[in-house]
């Protein structure tokens, strides 16, 4: 699988993802979904900002990832697929095959606290209980050398 | 009164520890001020710059300095800039760059952001 991580963050490209993660994992390319971003030129630019030399950054609609991530997963190059959002990438999960883990990095807008770095609301944890039920592992890491915690009801007995 | 201000944003505590080390050796300073990206969304850390600025730089002209070019601070800063909020972002922060900015900031635009990333720049090197 050439998809070597996928993540949800509300940050998306920022110093975890490319300190932390991209140093470990290597990618050639970090893929953002998101519906806005895709449409947003100066947003594009200042995610670019300061990006680490060797790695480009792309902005896709949910849309255009449906119909091009088929083709990034069997290819060999290493990459990164971004969103803000769980319910983005419960999308993806339900409409591209092959994505088997999701990794939960900043999720700060409200609800329960669950880690320092993640606060879940109800709509979020039904989203994580579906991905689940489909067999995705959803897994909170902020960064590689932090312990990582499967989150959903399963994972809670 | 000075005719410049600045908001140190940064991750983790190094904001903090910049401002704290600003002052041991330049004295206690009016007109810096330290953020972290903590626990904050890309929004409410924007939000958070943009009150610090209202509440304190009293007609000023504003500065960023983050700690990196890219990450959630320098893109909060950017967005700042985006919006006119602040006068210029200086990344890459260090104590040497801060001093400079204290100490320059009667000089005029140009030379004042020159001359601060310069000493930044400067500063940087190793011995063996």
């Amino acid at each position: 699988m050439s998809v070597v991580l996928f993540r949800v963050d509300e940050r998306l490209i920022h110093g975890q993802v490319v300190v932390g993660w991209a140093r470990q994992l290597r990618p050639r390319r970090i893929i953002v979904v998101d519906d806005a971003l895709a449409e947003d030129a100066l947003e594009q630019s200042i995610y670019r900002t300061g990006m680490p030399e060797g790695i480009d950054a792309d902005f896709w609609s949910e849309a255009q990832a449906v119909r091009e991530l088929p083709a990034v997963l069997q290819s060999t190059e290493r990459a990164f697929v971004l969103t803000a959002d769980l319910a983005t990438m419960a999308h993806l999960t339900l409409r591209v095959e092959g994505i088997e883990e999701v990794n939960v990095g900043c999720i700060h807008h409200g609800g329960r606290r669950v880690l320092h770095y993640v606060r879940l609301d109800e709509g979020d944890e039904q989203l994580i209980d579906e991905m689940s039920d489909r067999g995705v592992r959803v897994v909170a890491r902020d960064v590689p050398s932090s312990t990582p915690m499967r989150l959903g009801a399963q994972a809670r007995g | 009164m000075t005719g410049r201000c600045g908001v140190v944003v940064a991750h983790g505590r190094l904001a903090d520890g910049l401002i704290s080390a600003l002052s041991r050796v330049a004295g206690e300073q009016d007109s810096v001020w330290a953020l972290s990206n903590e626990g904050l969304s890309g929004a409410d850390l924007e939000a958070k710059i943009a009150a610090l600025i209202e509440d304190r730089c009293a007609g000023r002209d504003a500065y960023l300095l983050s700690d990196m070019e890219g990450g959630s601070c320098g893109q909060a800063c950017g967005r700042l800039l985006a919006k006119g909020t602040v006068k210029a972002v200086l990344y890459g922060v260090n104590l040497p760059l801060l001093v400079e900015f204290v100490f320059l900031r009667e000089e005029s635009f140009d030379r004042f952001v020159t001359a601060a990333v310069e000493k930044g720049r400067r500063a940087l090197g190793v011995q063996v």
